[in-house]
């Protein structure tokens, strides 16, 4: 707990962090960046932000990028779609950014990509899942680095067709990432042959979640999957530990992240989901970049963190190959553009700028002279098994 | 589950919603009975407690000192506020509260951010609570059993205070005639900032109440205006029985309606607010018309 | 109105010397500036204080934004007819708010503005439900409507919808109709017994103002080119209200200059520091405490020493 107390404190002292200003010489790659710092999806915008910071930082004491320093233009959207749309516009129009990052919400995201051709920005995106994004709204100008809820849907369902478990429910948030999650894991529930019970969604905002476990407990689900995040996802699993929950039903989660971790404490032990990135994960790279930050901010990078950096990186090696920050020659140089991860070997695809990449499965277990519990890494799926066809959010097989 | 233990439990999980709801339209239908502030801060002051609360149980580890500690420092901020500012806005029309309030929301939630930074904390109960107990066969948590006990407890003692004591009898007193009370020689101001602090105060401890079950969060101040609002509404704005009928009814909609129609749910609540303001426009037991 | 022409002069020839950054801005503060206009008809001209203005504003970006997207009717049209639409509706909700009245009245207008919110938080194939509606387009059509598309087209044609509005608000106001409105404000139960029927005539200013309202919101989707369910929330309503107030109730100017004041004001401290809201707050209290009478209410004092 001290230490992300201390990481938000950083950020406090860091007053006025709109700008990472660099000692090169050269004019600046700048990059605009409208997360949510403040609002309901503040703590993930603020991980987003932690992400690219530390990437900007070790590639400009590195050298830059083509000579060039990197400047992040952090702007808070508060969560709120239309707010974002101004910021980005913002950061476009008087701050001169071709490159964006950020768009903590699926919903911020719908509501720039249609401006992006209009301003020939490019826009990479670390933490957005819904899959329209590369299917029906799909812009040229939008790139995915991240793994994205159909995806992740896709890492459970694999998993759990490999279980013992039979009937499954669904509970997920009332809004698009939530019903397009469900969708998919409903088609994948009836392809592997089991049973789906139902579903239900509570509104964003939800405190109460009493009547939602009710109905998980009479469904007579084996294992329920949630599409849950932020505050409600903190408040849900208490509630369930309030009420035994797992002691009937095996909870399955979206996304498994440290904040909601530490947020219930030992409320979480025994959750099982698919997680987008984790520190654990066991490569030279990885090793690396975990021990790296824990250096600069005490603390290990929760699941926006690492998705960030990925996403950096993937931006990088596209400037890099283009030699060109202009969208019309980087469009393609992304479009190719593979990088050797923290997660490995991650490869963009040009039909539909998804970046096809590997999921993981982790469960949360009790760890000995840790503080919280830890996420530990069951299985994981490699990637050609788990990104759908290309504009695609379902699969066929 | 059978549908006795359905009954018996939703019932149960409604009573527990109706006190935390209890808490916060209390203290806001105090506030505005007697100084016809409506006091858009008040999901902030909720929250404040929520937060305030979660400190107490980080320095002392009780969760019980965070209750006695989170309402009086919750509450003694709302008094210092009124005095400090609200009282000098009191020969103005209601502008000004709205302005001021709606000003005191945007910095405390900013202040928040600031001293406990971003992310959810986990407030722990206390091991007493956090067992269960079977109900018909069916698992129920005891914390939430201690919620709606704290609820009833907090009313009737809410009631007997308003009833039987000398201020609770100022109280009443002031908000249907307060020059007389003037005139009779107490000092009005000291009353309205004593009531300004009693209902942040009971807002404050519905924060330390709610925080184990729902975890202390920045997202927690404006859905707590909202629903404020609406009980209030409901049950008559100034009115203390108007706020208990207001919060179980709002909670029992809540708790019957989103498992019967969990697709109306949000919007079921305000068609009883506008129906019932329709056919009562102050309110089920309210005093304006 | 040698002032108000001045000003429209000024406005108008603004486009010309501003950076493209600049105009957006400019642009979104003069919608910004029609929403609390409107409110203030009501506000400051009846007393009746609305907590539910954002459904006015909500209403018309819906509207436009549908009929952008699912017709070949040109923006002009399109935005005007979103406005008229709105103020239709309004008369349904004005005559049952008006059933009531004082913080019963205000607390009407909160219900409705929230039961619209949840009613298009649903409603997938109107309103896109959570996601809103993307990628709304500024239809073209004959007689060289294609220029209002254009950025500095947009802003003329925001400008025009505002001093239209204007001068539409300000007639009403100075018309024998605004003299029965001030009647009710001052003294209904008086106004009532001079025979006129006070309820009527509340149902019309509210649906006049949910008209001007409802055409901000119609300028609003064209021009973010997106509209969601939070342009129907109640903290947008507390914000216009707070507008009205900051720049003066029952002026007319005062909201524009309160709108503009709290959007820019809004916009350069966020873009300064994250913590804007602690200086925002601040300085809303500090309003009230010395400037009770808004932002008009300063300039006439300076003035008048």
């Amino acid at each position: 707990m001290a230490g992300l107390r201390r990481r938000t404190l950083l950020t406090a002292a860091a007053a006025s962090p709109v700008v990472l200003r660099h000692a090169l010489g050269e004019t600046p790659i700048k990059i605009g960046m409208p997360v949510a710092l403040t609002g309901p999806a503040g703590e993930i915008g603020t991980q987003m932000r932690h992400g690219a910071e530390f990437w900007a930082k070790e590639t400009n004491a590195a050298g830059g990028i083509l000579g060039r320093p990197i400047e992040l233009i952090v702007q808070d959207t508060t969560g709120d779609p239309a707010t974002c749309v101004r910021k980005a516009q913002d950061v476009v129009e008087r701050d001169g950014c071709k490159l964006l990052f950020g768009m903590t919400l699926s919903s911020e995201a719908l509501a720039v990509v249609p401006k992006l051709a209009e301003w020939n920005a490019i826009f990479m995106s670390s933490d957005n899942g819904d899959g329209r994004l590369t299917g029906s709204s799909f812009v040229p100008n939008f790139f995915r680095a991240n793994i994205s809820g159909p995806m992740e849907t896709r890492v459970i369902s694999l998993w759990l067709r490999e279980g013992k478990l039979g009937k499954f429910f669904a509970l997920g948030m009332d809004y698009a990432w939530g019903h397009n999650s469900i969708g998919v894991f409903q088609d994948e529930v009836k392809r592997a042959g089991k049973t789906f019970v139902g579903d239900v969604y509570s509104p964003i905002g939800t405190k109460d979640f009493s009547t939602y476990i009710t109905k998980i407990r009479q469904s007579g689900a084996e294992g329920c999957f949630l599409v849950l995040q932020g505050d409600d996802n903190a408040a849900f699993l208490s509630q369930a530990r309030d009420y035994r929950l797992q002691d009937k039903v095996q909870l399955i989660t979206s996304i498994v992240d440290l904040n909601s971790i530490h947020a219930v404490g030992d409320a979480a032990i025994g959750l099982a989901g698919s997680t987008r990135y984790v520190a654990t994960i066991d490569n030279p790279k990885n090793n690396a970049f975990v021990a790296a930050w824990q250096r600069e901010y005490n603390a290990l990078p929760d699941v926006f963190e690492g998705e960030q950096y990925q996403a950096c990186k993937m931006l990088q090696a596209g400037i890099e190959e283009a030699k060109s920050i202009d969208a019309d020659k980087l469009r393609p140089a992304l479009e190719t553009a593979k990088i050797d991860s923290i997660k490995g070997p991650v490869a963009m695809r040009a039909c539909d700028h998804q970046a096809v990449q590997g999921g993981y499965i982790v469960k949360v277990v009790k760890k000995d002279g840790a503080k919280f519990p830890v996420p530990e890494i069951v299985t994981t799926f490699p990637g050609d098994q788990v990104t759908p066809a290309c504009r695609q959010m379902t699969f066929d097989s | 589950m059978d549908f006795l233990a359905f009954l018996v439990t939703q019932c149960l999980n409604a009573l527990s919603q109706a006190a935390l709801l209890f808490f916060l339209g209390c203290g806001l239908t105090l506030i505005f009975g007697i100084m016809r502030i409506v006091n858009f801060a008040h999901g902030a002051f909720f929250m404040l407690g929520a937060y305030v609360g979660w400190s107490a149980v980080y320095v002392t580890g009780s969760f019980w000192g965070a209750l006695i500690a989170a309402p009086i420092l919750v509450g003694g901020f709302g008094a210092a506020f009124e005095m400090g500012i609200l009282r000098r806005l009191y020969g103005r029309d209601g502008h000004s509260f709205l302005m001021v309030t709606f000003g005191l929301t945007l910095m405390m939630g900013e202040a928040i951010r600031l001293l406990w930074g971003v992310a959810a904390l986990q407030v722990e109960m206390p091991k007493s609570l956090s067992g269960i107990v079977f109900i018909l066969d069916e698992p129920f948590p005891i914390y939430r059993l201690f919620l709606a006990g704290a609820g009833i407890v907090t009313a009737l003692v809410i009631w007997q205070f308003l009833e039987r004591t000398r201020l609770g009898l100022l109280i009443r007193a002031t908000s249907q005639n307060a020059e007389m009370v003037h005139a009779l020689g107490t000092d009005v101001r000291l009353v309205r900032s004593a009531v300004f602090g009693i209902g942040c105060g009971l807002a404050g401890i519905g924060g330390v109440f709610a925080a184990p079950m729902v975890t202390a969060s920045l997202g927690m101040a404006p859905n707590a205006v909202i629903d404020t609002f609406v009980i209030v509404i409901i049950g008559g704005m100034g009115s203390f029985l108007g706020s208990m009928i207001g919060a179980l009814l709002v909670a029992f909609v809540q708790v019957f309606g989103s498992y019967y129609f969990p697709d109306f749910a949000l919007a079921f609540m305000y068609l009883i607010m506008l129906t019932i303001l329709v056919v009562r426009p102050g309110g089920l037991l309210g005093k304006e018309a | 109105m040698r002032m108000t022409l001045a000003v429209a002069v000024l406005l108008a020839l603004l486009p010309l010397g501003l950076p493209p950054y600049a105009m957006t801005l400019l642009t979104e503060a003069l919608i910004m500036a029609l929403f609390a206009m409107s409110l203030d008809l009501m506000v400051g001209y009846a007393r009746l204080i609305s907590f539910g203005h954002a459904a006015a504003y909500g209403l018309g970006a819906y509207t436009c934004g549908n009929i952008l997207l699912h017709t070949d009717i040109p923006l002009p049209f399109a935005v005007l007819i979103a406005g008229v639409f709105s103020g239709i509706v309004a008369i349904g909700v004005a005559w049952v708010c008006t059933l009531a009245t004082g913080v019963s009245f205000s607390m009407l207008t909160l219900a409705f503005a929230q039961l619209l919110y949840a009613v298009a938080f649903k409603w997938t194939s109107v309103t896109g439900a959570s996601d809103g509606l993307a990628g709304i387009p500024r239809t073209k059509g004959p007689f060289g409507t294609a220029f209002f598309g254009t950025k500095m087209g947009f802003y003329y044609l925001t400008m025009a919808c505002l001093f239209g509005s204007f001068l539409f608000a300000r007639a009403v106001v100075r018309s024998p109709f605004g003299a029965v409105l001030r009647g009710i404000r001052e003294n209904e139960a008086k106004t009532l017994s001079l025979g006129y029927n006070t309820r009527l005539y509340k149902i019309a200013v509210v649906a006049m103002s949910y008209m001007l309202g409802g055409l901000a919101g119609a300028l609003y989707a064209p021009f973010a080119g997106f509209a969601n369910t939070e342009l129907l929330f109640w903290l947008l309503s507390g914000q216009v209200l707070i507008m009205v107030i900051v720049g003066g109730t029952g002026t007319l100017v005062g909201p524009i200059l309160g709108a503009v004041f709290f959007l820019l004001v809004q916009q350069q401290l966020s873009t300064y520091t994250d913590s804007w809201a602690l200086v925002f707050g601040a300085i809303f209290i500090l309003f009230v405490l010395f400037a009770p009478e808004g932002i008009l209410g300063l300039a006439r004092r300076r003035r008048a020493h």
